[in-house]
């Protein structure tokens, strides 16, 4: 096949060699970071999901139908089972045959996650046994699990009490055995019991054998507020606290893949009832849900720009291509080729080398992402999960289109040449115009965001902003190198030689920084992105956030409390006033049964708090703050019903907004108040975050209870046992292990994007070579003639640094312009985040454009210099 | 009389200009016999490589018309033309015109390779070898001199053994000795393949080799020359 044979003889030349890389480098970039991707996203959804100690889960307060196991089981889903109630539990041996059930609530977890759960759990010390004995009874969240809990992620176990050396610190995948329980160190403090005491729940004694240190599908919010006792599901019958009646959430956790899973609960959904709730991590966590997803849209982003890149780097290597075979073509044509013939051979090489660079492309790619696999491995010692096989579909669909509307139109025109320009050189070739081109790319780039994404919107946004950087950065080139023609009329003789030489090419040199601006801009664009996220992230969950929750402390205690820990150097927020009450009717109406649906918080007490100030965290978005004290003094008389602030979510599920007079019931007590302002806040930034906020002094009569937050190092963690000694009735909420372990997975984000930012850096700067090294044949002919003619090496050398370096300054400034105006985009749209300036990208794009470029020239033309000037003119000639 | 190889009547040639339009060839007629060696002479821009590429097929005339081995190219369109070329024609340049990425016996190799000949590399070696470049094969063009790159560009031309060969300027890269060399090389082949030689050149020497001569002043042929070509219509 003479195709074959023309390309393998090709091969030797630089331009085959560069159009094979630039190829190659199309589908390795976009198959590695999908692949990366795609296990990265795997791996961290996993992770994620350990949060719900499965992919999903269904809880219902009626035993989940042994019907729907056997389905789960034909799907191929992996499950287990477990009850979440409340009730007593008993310190004393001698309470053998009395149990206090307590049935109030579950302690599952929903997607509103904070501080609106119950909190009746709390330590009460007891003498009230049927017999004479001192015994102690607490209310414990008792979860009955059997073999194969937790499905996704893992337990954290302890024989000490407390433990946060790693060495006491055990990591299983076993569950209490029959007759054991697992309980959480504060429980032990409060029933003033030690490893291998026993309890009883109910009519089952129990020995604790471990302490819980870490359990993945505790949540981070208020859910559990009674301490957790874990035991075995065979032993559940044996307690008898299971009684018509009891409120008992029946958990189903289930695991599986993602379209086994999909398949699985598309089947089941129209089998659940009203009671039957679905939690997935976009439910139980949305704070990481988020994180997750804009993750996923930086990756997609990656995936967009390595494609870009790779796209710049095949057209520029394309059109070298088709400026080196026009005389082949020619020659060809004189010999007797036909045009119909010609195609068919350059179609072939095509083919054969897209089949070629596809093959060493996936397994560059397969390379890469195993050797970045084994760094993420060793960086953040995580096992990557294993991907699916649409990145190498991708990347060879990506392979041949980009060869199609990016390799291909350079080359079309090649038929077509005049064979009578083997003896006439100075016909002009007419090739397909670059307007023509740019259109291809911009609609190659379209189809693959399309296919990469799926959603038309950001798809025709990033088309839409690739046209206008485009054409923006034409006409700005355009103007920057006209000044610096003017500036160079002035200038020294290096610098008049180097502008000179921009101006001479200046189809070429315009081009060229365009080229140049595009892969800058995309680089600049990337390393913002990435900075920005990572930052967002890192606010999110400050070192110093609060990890650990005092609730139910008494007026009198308050001080005492804030002392205690302050004394071992802790530094405890706000102490926030708190009463449990219930919202009761709306505009003087109870309601509707539909509404009590929809709002669960219609359904159970909320914790109501009271502030003068708007918390820091809270943002109003309608209506006005109380702003001081004196306002409220000199008005509070004259103003009728008390204020009340609403968290805007629930205030637009309730259909209420300013001036809606709410009325709750406080322990039986009610009182009426109206709304006069609705504020945003973040459920996932681990404070005490409330749904009603009222006015000072209002709730005074409603005899509050205190809260407060702290952040208790694990150094002085031993402070949790004290307060809950030296305080039985204080409630202590640990979330320091949830915040370790969401904070554990945005590092892990944080280090993909950064891996994935590195892949694409690279890419970029072998775009900006191949750029570089596209307009060198020129270069090198014109400098071995200046240099035949008795130019100074240092003349030479300092007239491509100062041409490159000028050329490079443009595009480093249109890029940063292009860069901003993408930003402001992505920020806003895709993003969601806060838009601001980048100031140091306003320094950093024309310092590496200038750098880059000015570096790459200089090294690109090296040879010349060392090479006597009759061969370069000679090779090149 | 030898049979008629290449015949030309009153061929035009004009082109448009910013000026106008700009007439390159007038009212070229000639006639060539199968085996005889046509030379080509005049000053630069007197249209010498525009006759030789519309002689060849190459390019098309504004008017007038070209019969090459019996076909008349005029009525062809550039693929007949090329199948003409692949089938009749052979090309000797002065740039010598060989791919750089290819070796001595690649370059030789490719029109036989374009044109199906089975036994490519075997005819090229033997041509090469004819040429003095046996030891030459696997170089690179730069790494060869300029006789040695037009040796291979002759090897390139007579290995497909065309019924004509067209040579651009055979010698105007060369110093005279070396050029002396090659033009000895062109008619010791010409005469054993019997080969037509239509031939472009500034060298008298040269042109005083060739069976016929036609010499072209601003596109005109002159008028004595006009009349030995008319003579050849006779041969």
């Amino acid at each position: 096949m003479l195709a074959a044979k023309l390309l393998w003889r090709n091969a030797r030349s630089a331009e085959v060699k560069l159009l094979f890389t630039a190829l190659l480098l199309a589908v390795a970039m976009v198959t590695a970071i999908g692949l990366l991707s795609d296990r990265l996203e795997a791996t961290l959804l996993k992770q994620s999901n350990s949060f719900i100690g499965a992919d999903r889960q269904i809880y219902s307060p009626q035993p989940i139908s042994p019907l729907w196991s056997q389905q789960a089981q034909a799907f191929g889903l992996q499950q287990v089972r477990l009850e979440n109630f409340s009730s007593m539990v008993f310190s004393s041996p001698a309470a053998e045959g009395y149990s206090v059930q307590s049935a109030q609530g579950s302690s599952s977890q929903t997607a509103e996650g904070s501080s609106s759960q119950t909190a009746e759990g709390s330590s009460v010390q007891s003498a009230d046994g049927p017999a004479a004995f001192e015994e102690r009874m607490q209310l414990a969240a008792i979860k009955a699990v059997e073999p194969g809990y937790p499905l996704v992620g893992q337990m954290e176990i302890s024989t000490v009490p407390f433990a946060t050396r790693s060495v006491d610190i055990e990591k299983t995948d076993a569950v209490p055995g029959l007759g054991e329980a697992w309980v959480d160190s504060r429980l032990l403090a409060q029933l003033d019991l030690n490893i291998n005491n026993s309890v009883f729940v109910g009519e089952k004694r129990l020995k604790i054998t471990r302490v819980i240190i870490t359990e993945p599908d505790r949540g981070g919010g208020f859910s559990l507020f009674a301490p957790r006792l874990m035991m075995n599901r065979a032993d559940l019958a044996a307690t008898e606290v299971i009684q018509p009646g009891s409120r008992i959430a029946y958990h189903w956790l289930l695991a599986g893949t993602e379209p086994q899973l999909k398949a699985f609960l598309d089947k089941l959904q129209p089998e659940l009832s009203d009671h039957h709730q679905l939690v997935d991590l976009e439910r139980a966590q949305q704070g990481l849900a988020s994180t997750l997803a804009t993750a996923r849209q930086f990756l997609l982003l990656a995936v967009v720009i390595a494609m870009l890149l790779a796209g710049i780097a095949l057209v520029i290597s394309s059109s070298r291509f088709a400026a080196r075979h026009t005389e082949q073509v020619a020659l060809l044509k004189s010999l007797g080729a036909s045009s119909w013939k010609i195609r068919r051979l350059y179609l072939g090489q095509l083919l054969l080398l897209a089949l070629a660079s596809s093959v060493a492309g996936l397994l560059l790619a397969e390379i890469l992402q195993r050797l970045i696999a084994l760094a993420v491995v060793m960086m953040a010692a995580v096992e990557l999960q294993p991907g699916s096989y649409r990145p190498y579909v991708l990347g060879i669909v990506s392979g041949v289109t980009c060869l199609i509307f990016f390799a291909l139109p350079p080359l079309w025109h090649l038929p077509k040449i005049s064979p009578l320009r083997i003896l006439r050189q100075d016909l002009p070739v007419s090739s397909v115009r670059i307007t023509v081109q740019v259109l291809l790319g911009t609609l190659a780039v379209l189809l693959l965001v399309y296919l990469f994404s799926g959603n038309i919107w950001l798809t025709l946004s990033v088309g839409a902003a690739l046209l206008a950087v485009v054409s923006v950065a034409a006409l700005v080139a355009l103007g920057l190198l006209r000044l610096s023609h003017t500036l160079g009329s002035s200038a020294g003789s290096i610098w008049r030689l180097a502008i000179a030489g921009i101006k001479r090419r200046s189809g070429q040199s315009l081009l060229q920084v365009v080229v140049f601006a595009i892969a800058l801009l995309l680089l600049l664009t990337m390393y913002a992105v990435r900075t920005s996220l990572i930052d967002e992230w890192q606010l999110q969950l400050p070192t110093d956030a609060p990890n650990h929750f005092l609730i139910n402390i008494a007026p009198e205690q308050v001080d005492a409390v804030a002392e205690k820990l302050q004394r071992r150097g802790l530094n405890t927020a706000e102490i926030y006033p708190m009463v449990r009450g219930r919202l009761v009717k709306i505009n003087a109406v109870e309601p509707s049964p539909a509404l009590r649906k929809k709002v669960p918080l219609l359904r159970r007490e909320a914790n109501i708090s009271w502030s003068k100030n708007l918390p820091a965290d809270n943002q109003l978005s309608s209506g006005k703050w109380w702003h001081s004290e004196e306002e409220f003094e000199s008005k509070g008389q004259q103003r009728g019903l008390p204020r009340v602030s609403v968290e805007s979510k629930l205030a637009k599920k309730l259909g209420v907004g300013v001036g809606t007079k709410l009325q709750f019931s406080f322990g039986g007590l009610t009182l009426d108040a109206q709304i006069s302002s609705l504020r945003q806040l973040e459920w996932d930034n681990m404070k005490p975050n409330f749904y009603f906020i009222f006015e000072p002094q209002v709730l005074d009569k409603f005899s509050p209870m205190y809260m407060t937050s702290s952040h208790i190092p694990p150094s002085e963690k031993a402070v949790v046992a004290e307060v809950l000694r030296d305080y039985p009735t204080i409630v202590v909420i640990e979330i320091d292990k949830v915040i370790e372990q969401i904070r554990d997975i945005v590092d892990k984000v944080g280090r993909a994007v950064e891996v994935v930012l590195a892949l694409v850096l690279v890419g970029g700067i072998l775009v900006l070579a191949a750029a570089v090294n596209a307009s060198i044949d020129s270069r090198l002919q014109e400098v071995g003639l200046i240099r035949a003619l008795g130019s100074s090496r240092k003349l030479i050398l300092g007239s491509l640094a100062i041409e490159f370096s000028l050329l490079g300054a443009c595009a480093g400034i249109i890029a940063v312009l292009g860069s901003e105006a993408l930003l402001l985009g992505l920020q806003q749209q895709v993003f969601k985040m806060p838009v601001a300036p980048h100031y140091e990208l306003w320094l950093a794009g024309p310092l590496l454009g200038t750098l880059l470029v000015g570096s790459l020239g200089v090294f690109s033309c090296r040879r010349v210099l060392n090479t006597p000037p009759s061969v370069v003119l000679r090779e090149v000639g | 009389m030898g049979q008629i190889m290449l015949q030309v009547n009153a061929i035009n040639k004009r082109v448009n200009t910013f000026n106008g339009e700009l007439e390159i060839l007038k009212d070229v007629s000639l006639s060539l016999n199968r085996g005889q060696s046509l030379a080509i002479t005049g000053a630069s821009g007197s249209g010498k490589s525009t006759l030789l590429g519309i002689l060849a097929g190459l390019d098309t005339p504004s008017s007038g018309r070209v019969c090459l081995a019996g076909v008349d190219l005029s009525e062809l369109d550039e693929e007949g033309r090329a199948r003409v070329r692949a089938e009749q024609v052979g090309f000797v340049f002065q740039s010598f015109q060989l791919l750089p990425g290819l070796t001595a016996l690649e370059n030789v190799m490719l029109p036989l390779e374009l044109h199906g000949v089975g036994s490519a590399k075997k005819r090229a070696e033997n041509f090469l070898a004819r040429v003095g470049l046996a030891e030459r094969l696997s170089h690179y063009p730069k790494q060869l001199s300029g006789g040695e790159q037009q040796r291979v560009a002759i090897a390139r031309a007579f290995a497909s053994e065309p019924k004509i060969l067209f040579a651009d300027e055979p010698t105007g890269n060369l110093d005279s000795v070396t050029g002396a060399k090659i033009i000895e090389l062109v008619f010791e082949l010409n005469r054993e393949q019997g080969t037509t030689l239509v031939l472009v050149t500034h060298e008298q020497r040269l042109a005083d080799r060739c069976d016929c001569h036609l010499t072209l002043e601003a596109g005109a042929v002159l008028p004595s020359v006009e009349q030995q070509a008319t003579e050849f219509l006779s041969c």
